[in-house]
């Protein structure tokens, strides 16, 4: 609007001076013929401005602007040169855009001096001044000799200067604030000859002027824009990076983990054990394809089910106790029986891992489940076997043994001196016989775990009474002193038991006294305190050392009774005192077949007194004899 | 002492030959003897002795069986009854004390050594 309207003033300005005073028809013709022409020529302008403006504001780009402004300018006015010069920050200046014609020389990029343009012409383009100069050696345009010498080397010869004005607090046209800097100067030339420059000339530099202050702050808004766009961009490239990054990473974290899952099931898929997870709701989180095998049921249709639900009620209250067990924390481990998908009744054994998180709750439980039947049918037919044996064997042995102590007697008959002494050889041997049978008897069920320990409390005396009267004949045959020293302990134990073991052991001693030796049996009782040093202390074989640390670590010793059987033999070496524990160990090979024992008295006594808790151990001194003692839990009583 | 009767049930007749001279040996006894459940207990009622002798392995009807029909028949409930056995575990003992066996002798067992056994478990004086 504002170039509109100045247009218009400028189009009717000069239109004034031309009105002429005379009113014939012929003048008044010629008149309005001129006026015609003007409005024409008016018109023209208008278009002609417009035309330059819309293709200035064509780009955005300043410098095509200028380039288009100088080129535009140079056309309309037919001036002989047209250029935007720049004024910088230190007074000096250079032309950055220009539009000559060839004849003239160029100018662009030529640097001026400040003493050219100095600061007091800045401030008046500042403030608007506009200057338009018909003739440069016309002194009455005022230019100081040497600017004239200085721009005629250029060959101008007339020149129209419009200052270009940068608003510098907003690109908005700010009409409250006017602060405006001088950025340039559009300027127009003519070289060939002075010029006197119209208003319309003068309005079109100015307009123009305008334009480029416009694309100026455009530019400066564009320029901004574009570093906001470009650190936008970098931004969301950046971000975009990362996300594309942690996309990558989840997704091979994610394909790690399938991996892992499908290995995992895989291998827990091709064990022939049932593997699950229960949770604490006791419910299926995971189950292996041998649920599938097993029960019928496969591991998709489990999941989630009450344990009660898959294992059916009878199963579920067999389980229940030892699932609460896991559920409070503790591993379990136990045998049962379970039904499979084809009715048949399967050995189990199960193992219950509590899966405890962080903060050591318990999350649920792994559960592994492995088939025994197979071994459960071995151990039955190795029972029934040793059943058989131990009848089959036992019964032929009760006839041979008692037709031979019968014949000893030598109430059948006399035998001839020979014939007595292949008697007894084959009555000897057959006592060895009958221990042996029953000494791998006792040891193979207590080995089996068939025979548990009875125990209850009972009185030391009356065990080593016991021990002594059935030992006496022995002692008596091999001319040995048995010296009993009973003390009235109550222990916890199985009788029978504990007196086989003084027996074995009063037995060996025995065995390996010479005549007139003594045999020691005796009994002591062991507080807390004493137990817990003499643990330690003693040596003790392997397994038993074993026990007797774990319980003098995880609690206090309980009170013991300690049993020794002492004799005057030979000794045992010092290499030698643990191994005797061991089936068929003997000090020396011979012994076995000399003294008639059977190799397993020992092993026997060992597995017994394990079986209590207890430590058994031989100290020695070659020569001299050995002690054997063994400990057994006491009553706390006294 | 005044001369015993013992009834002696066993399948095995070497057993019973065995018991038979061992008893009589050492204290000239008199031993009876049997070879199944069945005629035992025809025995026992004919002859009431003063103690059986039952062995517990014995096919058709077993010792424990046999115990039972001797018990709860009032002509042979009173007559002691000491089990034969191959099986001289704790828990097997106590079952059989719980079925009301006087006592229990295991095999292999020497004959010569019965009578006192037997003396001793149904506390009857011996002499030496």
């Amino acid at each position: 609007m504002t170039s509109q309207r100045q247009t218009q003033k400028g189009a009717l300005s000069p239109a004034s001076p031309k009105t002429s005073p005379k009113t014939s028809s012929k003048a008044v013709s010629k008149r309005r013929d001129s006026i015609a022409d003007e409005l024409r020529r008016q018109r023209q302008r208008v278009e002609l401005f417009a035309e330059v403006t819309l293709k200035i504001r064509q780009s955005l780009q300043l410098k095509e602007i200028l380039r288009a402004t100088v080129t535009e300018v140079q056309r309309i006015l037919q001036a002989d040169r047209v250029l935007i010069y720049q004024v910088l920050p230190d007074g000096t200046g250079k032309p950055i855009s220009e539009a000559v014609l060839p004849a003239y020389p160029e100018i662009l990029g030529m640097e001026f001096p400040e003493e050219v343009f100095p600061k007091e012409y800045q401030q008046l383009y500042a403030q608007g001044r506009v200057r338009a100069i018909a003739d440069v050696r016309d002194p009455a345009a005022g230019l100081a000799e040497c600017l004239v010498e200085f721009i005629e080397q250029f060959d101008i010869r007339a020149k129209l200067i419009v200052p270009i004005l940068q608003n510098l607090n907003s690109p908005q046209i700010n009409a409250s604030i006017p602060e405006n800097q001088l950025w340039g100067l559009l300027i127009a030339h003519q070289c060939s000859q002075p010029r006197r420059w119209d208003d319309f000339e003068l309005e079109l530099m100015q307009q123009l002027a305008d334009q480029i202050s416009i694309a100026l702050a455009q530019a400066q808004l564009l320029g901004h824009l574009e570093e906001l766009v470009e650190m936008r961009t970098a931004e969301l490239r950046e971000a975009n990076h990362s996300l594309q990054q942690e996309i990558n990473d989840r997704m091979q974290a994610e394909s790690a983990l399938r991996q892992s899952e499908e290995q995992l099931r895989l291998i827990t898929n091709a064990l022939p054990v049932l593997i699950a997870y229960v949770d604490d709701q006791q419910r299926y989180r995971f189950n292996n394809q041998a649920y599938a095998d097993w029960l019928g049921q496969p591991p998709s249709q489990i999941c989630g089910c009450h344990l009660q639900t898959v294992w059916g009620e009878d199963c579920y209250q067999r389980m229940s106790p030892y699932v609460e067990e896991a559920l409070s924390g503790r591993a379990v481990i136990y045998e049962t029986e379970i039904k499979i998908k084809t009715g048949a009744i399967r050995s189990v054994n199960v193992t219950y891992i509590p899966h405890l998180d962080e903060q050591q709750t318990v999350k649920g439980f792994f559960a592994l489940t492995s088939d025994i039947s197979e071994r459960k049918a071995i151990e039955r037919m190795k029972d029934e076997f040793i059943s058989v044996v131990s009848h089959e064997l036992r019964t032929p042995l009760t006839s041979l043994h008692s037709a031979l102590k019968i014949l000893t007697t030598g109430r059948l008959g006399t035998l001839s001196t020979d014939g007595q002494q292949m008697l007894e050889i084959a009555d000897e041997n057959t006592d060895r016989l009958v221990r042996l049978v029953n000494n791998v008897l006792d040891l193979q069920r207590i080995e089996s775990g068939e025979v548990r320990m009875e125990k209850q409390s009972c009185n030391a005396a009356d065990l080593m009474i016991q021990a002594i009267e059935s030992m006496q004949p022995m002692a008596q045959q091999h001319e040995v002193i048995l010296s009993n020293h009973p003390v009235d302990i109550l222990i916890w134990a199985d009788s029978d038991y504990i007196v086989q073991a003084l027996t074995n052991l009063l037995s060996n001693a025995i065995k390996f006294s010479a005549p007139g030796d003594t045999v020691w049996l005796s009994v002591e009782y062991i507080d807390s305190a004493q137990s817990a040093k003499s643990s330690g202390a003693r040596s003790v074989t392997p397994a038993v050392r074993r026990k007797g640390r774990k319980s003098a670590k995880s609690q206090p010793t309980p009170a013991e009774v300690l049993f020794q059987v002492r004799d005057q033999g030979q000794g045992i070496p010092a290499d030698k005192l643990e191994s005797i524990f061991e089936r068929f160990q003997q000090v020396d090979s011979s012994d076995s077949r000399r003294k008639g024992g059977t190799g397993l008295g020992l092993t026997i006594c060992r597995k017994i007194i394990e079986q209590h808790d207890g430590r058994i151990w031989a100290e020695s001194k070659l020569g001299e004899g050995s002690t054997f003692f063994f400990t057994v839990p006491a009553l706390q009583q006294r | 002492m005044a001369t015993k009767r013992v009834l002696i049930i066993d399948d095995e007749e070497t057993i019973q030959t065995v018991v038979q001279f061992g008893i009589r040996l050492t204290v000239g006894w008199d031993v009876i003897t049997a070879s199944s459940g069945p005629t035992g207990i025809d025995t026992a009622k004919t002859e009431r002795p003063d103690v059986i002798l039952l062995d517990v392995m014995m096919p058709e009807m077993d010792g424990i069986a046999t115990f039972k029909v001797l018990q709860a028949n009032p002509e042979t409930e009173q007559i002691p009854v000491i089990f034969l056995t191959a099986k001289a575990q704790a828990a097997e003992r106590r079952q059989f004390n719980d079925l009301g066996v006087s006592g229990v002798i295991t095999k292999p067992f020497n004959s010569l050594d019965l009578p006192e056994q037997i003396a001793k478990i149904l506390h009857w004086p011996l002499e030496s």
